[in-house]
């Protein structure tokens, strides 16, 4: 940029370097738009050349499931492993007497001092019973407990490795970036393929979700432990291992720990989703509600969902409690442990085990009601509102991205956003992956899905960055955001997409209005945070040179956070992308809809296909706005 | 470069590397206590920790009763750790997992030592450093000069021939300080381990070391006892820190003493000079210095005194 000398302000001479790119991305974006205008979808002889061989292969697994050695000697030994597993701790947790359970977990909290978590443990228990969801709540437990497990086990050691050599984790990390990036139910279809239907996929699913976390967070505490802490060790003629054992993992414990918790929460999404695939548990009465359009029931069992995720988390919390000095005396603790013993007997041999009838989900039937009635007296609201959102917003950059514009232009526009974001390599990437979809036949399903992805995410983020600006600089406004972020976040879509529903019926619009509720909450968390983060003394600076609050707003704290907030922003696509299969379940069509069509009728060609394209998108998507964020910071000191 | 003489500015600017740590030689003598003084940057911190092979050098020797520790593999240098050296770290570098006595028990921990004999090493060392009582607390809940006897007793378990000092009181508020290095003093009286101690306080390399090295720029510009050091400071350097010393408490009489034949009052020759200044306002008449076993060894007269006293201000 020149700017002309002796004159405020910039010169009106514009350098070729400057509008040089751009004149080649019109100039090129017209060239190829005329040039291919007569085939506007993208050519469809070259489609199909992945479907039938995975098709192929689908039907050969079929067949040789009992048969061929792949699955004798090992998935199958594998999966009946996994399953025995989860199968041995669901039936532990029904065989003892409830209020046995109940105590159990709330001793973990105990054990430590924790007497509020405990209290929230035992309350959620009995909801679940009370309600009468205690078999499905054991089994969900039991998946959970068994899936996270499997995680540590095999995330603790690669998480070792990988904070002691360097070089594992320069080749682990893009796995583990794009093993987190992908939305979980992208796995279903393999997973089902190899391990057949049941708790099996949906516990290897968790794994690979968690995964990454446990690994990462592993390498975090081990890194965080204190050189002096280490150097100690090694000064006293400790081997590596003994320094790794006495003093790096027991250092790192809390680390790993408060991750899992994370990690878990997150987790229990899959819950509803793993019905989909034959899971036990919670799942199949939401899914079940969501087809009987009953709102109540919906919620009584996604209020146990969310019962048993607060069980999790406390009980995750008590174990990170690593502080000796909070625990209570051994004596009194084996004094518990022979009292719970003894109950057990006694509860056994009286036959009371399971959970008294008090309730059931009918309780919650009132509620039907009230969405009843909204959806007769709102509609002066929510058909316009629909109409809007689809005739306005939803079809008409739809139609123009799959009709209007000829397919070239798209790759070469996106490869020319990824260049001036970031480098060559991405755009070079970008446009290999655009034609990879082009290429599986998802070309026009994937523009669909984008287009409604680029809805949720701007909507989402029209609610979420004014919210999070407003309880970034005002505590009380935190404080009572916070527990509702929790809950939208927790609950499970699927539950608040019912009334949705009823409200919007089926169609784009509900599976837009789930998103955007489930994809705020990382938006509102992060911009409050990048607000808050900005030192206090930028933001005096600016006030004590008579900054109006708006000018303090506009000038320092949106800037400085705009890193933080961008890197939100990548959240909340990430977020969307999870909710694809959402939408697909109440009729958003697009790659949804084929996901939930693909698992339902064990169409693996298809499935592999949408889960390709998925990927690719995601990947795109994640990497520009990561890009975008880091260009947005201020330039580092050296 | 370092090699031909260059000095650290030099090799900054013509290769963007500091250089840490260059043509420092020095002997530690059993059972004494070597400090080495520098300010932050000097290098000091670096040299112990080649010395302790914390750090590997680039070329250089660190011998220990003969053995080269530079050339050790990893095993043997494990081996002599185990048995040979100990350290005090700056801060302190305890294990918040593990109660005060399985810290200082650690050493022994990895050396295979069964918990009964571990524990009872561990408590007798704990004693000795004024934790009785205090076994079965985390480090977390002792006050950082707690914390510190912990990391002394840690170090003083495994019975090493070496003790490294890494700056072990800096973290201290200096109440807390002072005592600490009464209570090394008062250990040492009894042990008499061999001890290489690094501080940036003159004041307390003067106060614990029998020798001391004055390091700048990775160079050692002068080695010597603390009265060397005031009364022969080799550089500007040295002699800057020397400025603010109340001499007339680090020198003793034989510092001061010039050679004749007394009569009068006698002195022990490690007698502070700040002792002798009553005795001088009393009688202006010269001071006999007899040693140990009362022979004269020259006299002090009020010249002497009034010397040291005047270059303090």
């Amino acid at each position: 940029m020149t700017v002309a000398s002796g004159t405020v302000g910039r010169s009106v001479r514009l350098d070729t370097r400057t509008w040089a790119p751009w004149a080649a991305l019109v100039g090129g974006a017209l060239a190829l738009q005329l040039a291919f205008s007569s085939s506007s979808g993208f050519p469809a002889e070259l489609d199909t050349f992945l479907e039938s061989p995975i098709d192929r292969a689908g039907s050969w697994m079929r067949t040789n499931r009992l048969s061929h050695p792949l699955f004798t000697k090992f998935f199958t030994p594998l999966s009946n492993a996994i399953d025995s597993v989860i199968t041995h701790i669901g039936d532990l947790l029904l065989w003892a007497p409830w209020y046995v359970v109940i105590a159990a977990f709330m001793m973990i909290a105990v054990r430590v001092r924790m007497w509020r978590e405990a209290a929230v443990i035992g309350g959620a228990l009995f909801y679940t019973g009370a309600i009468g969801l205690w078999e499905e709540s054991m089994q969900t437990l039991a998946l959970m407990s068994a899936s996270v497990f499997l995680a540590v086990l095999i995330g603790l050691p690669l998480g070792v490795w990988a904070a002691l050599r360097p070089r594992v984790e320069t080749v682990a990390r893009p796995f583990l970036d794009v093993m987190q990036t992908v939305p979980a139910f992208i796995y279903f279809l393999p997973l089902f393929m190899l391990f057949g239907i049941g708790n099996v996929p949906a516990a290897v699913a968790t794994v690979i979700y968690a995964l990454p976390p446990v690994v990462r967070l592993t390498t975090l505490g081990i890194r965080q432990v204190p050189r002096s802490a280490v150097e100690a060790s090694e000064m006293f003629g400790a081997t590596p291992r003994q320094t790794l054992v006495k003093v790096q993992l027991p250092m790192a414990v809390r680390t790993i720990m408060t991750g899992l918790s994370q990690t878990v929460m997150m987790a229990l999404g899959i819950v509803v989703l793993a019905t989909l695939i034959g899971a036990d548990g919670l799942g199949s009465p939401v899914l079940q509600s969501l087809n009987q359009r009953r709102t109540g029931r919906g919620m009584a069992a996604g209020l146990a969902i969310v019962a048993i995720a607060m069980v999790l988390d406390r009980v995750w919390r008590a174990l990170a409690e690593r502080d000796p000095m909070r625990r209570l005396p051994r004596r009194i603790m084996l004094g518990a442990v022979a009292a719970i013993v003894v109950a057990t007997l006694i509860g056994r041999s009286a036959g009371r085990v399971s959970f008294p009838h008090l309730w059931d989900m009918s309780l919650f039937d009132p509620i039907d009601n009230g969405v009843e009635w909204a959806r007769d007296n709102l509609r002066w609201f929510t058909r316009p509102f629909s109409d809007f959102v689809v005739t306005k917003l939803y079809l008409p950059p739809r139609d123009f991205l799959i009709d209007t514009v000829a397919w070239p232009v798209l790759v070469f526009v996106t490869g020319f956003a990824c260049w001036r974001i970031k480098n060559w390599q991405f755009a070079v990437f970008s446009m290999c992956a655009l034609l990879a979809i082009g290429l599986t036949g998802m070309w026009e399903l994937s523009l669909d899905t984008l287009v409604q992805v680029i809805i949720a995410t701007a909507l989402s983020l029209a609610v979420a960055v004014p919210l999070g600006v407003w309880a970034g600089r005002s505590r009380r406004v935190e404080a009572v955001l916070a527990p509702v972020l929790d809950a939208m976040q927790t609950i499970p879509s699927l539950v608040y997409i019912i009334p949705v529903v009823i409200l919007f019926t089926v169609g784009v619009v509900p599976g837009i209005i789930a998103t955007v509720v489930y994809a705020m909450v990382p938006g509102v968390r992060i911009t409050a945070l990048g607000i808050r983060e900005v030192a206090e003394e930028s933001v005096e600076a600016s006030r004590t040179f008579g900054a109006t609050p708006r000018q303090t707003l506009f000038g320092v704290r949106l800037p400085l956070a705009a890193p933080t907030i961008m890197a939100g922003v990548n959240q909340v696509i990430m977020m969307v992308l999870a909710m694809v299969i959402i939408t697909g379940l109440v009729g958003g069509g697009a790659l949804g809809f084929e996901t939930v069509r693909a698992l339902q009728r064990s169409l693996f060609g298809l499935g592999f296909e949408v889960g390709l394209a998925l990927v690719l998108m995601a990947m795109i998507l994640d990497r520009f706005t990561e890009a975008w964020a880091d260009r947005l910071k201020p330039p580092a000191s050296s | 470069m370092a090699e031909s003489g260059s000095t650290r500015a030099e090799v900054l600017d013509a290769t963007g590397c500091t250089l840490g740590v260059r043509d420092v030689s020095f002997d530690v003598h059993l059972g004494e206590t070597f400090v080495v003084m520098g300010l932050s940057g000097s290098g000091k911190s670096t040299l112990v920790r080649c010395v302790a092979r914390l750090t590997d050098v680039t070329k250089g020797q660190v011998t220990l009763d003969g053995d080269d520790l530079t050339a050790m593999d990893e095993r043997t240098l494990r081996q002599i750790r185990r048995k040979k050296l100990s350290m005090v770290f700056q801060h302190f570098g305890l294990f918040p997992h593990r109660s005060v006595i399985d810290n200082a028990a650690y050493g022994l921990e990895v050396q295979g030592i069964s918990k009964a004999d571990r524990h009872a090493e561990a408590h007798r060392v704990l004693e000795l450093v004024g934790l009785k009582g205090y076994e079965y607390h985390y480090p977390q809940q002792l006050s950082g000069g707690m914390q510190q006897r912990v990391g002394l007793a840690r170090a003083l378990a495994v019975d090493p021939e070496v003790l490294f000092f890494d700056e072990p009181f800096s973290a201290l508020d200096p109440l807390i300080r002072r005592d600490m290095q009464d209570e090394l003093i008062r250990l040492q009286s009894d042990l008499q381990r061999t001890i290489v101690f690094i501080t940036h306080d003159f004041a307390e390399a003067i106060k614990l070391g029998d020798r001391i090295a004055i390091m700048k720029d990775g160079i050692f510009d002068q080695i010597g006892t603390a009265a060397e050091l005031i009364t022969n400071p080799a550089t500007d350097y040295v002699r800057e820190f020397t400025h603010d010393i109340p001499k007339a408490k680090v020198l003793t009489a034989a510092d001061v003493m010039q050679p004749g034949e007394g009569g009068g009052r006698q002195v022990r020759a490690d007698q502070s000079v700040e002792s002798l200044i009553p005795l001088m306002l009393d009688d202006p008449a010269p001071l006999t210095v007899v040693d140990g076993s009362g022979l004269t060894v020259g006299i002090v007269d009020r010249t002497a005194v009034m010397a040291v006293l005047d270059d303090g201000s």
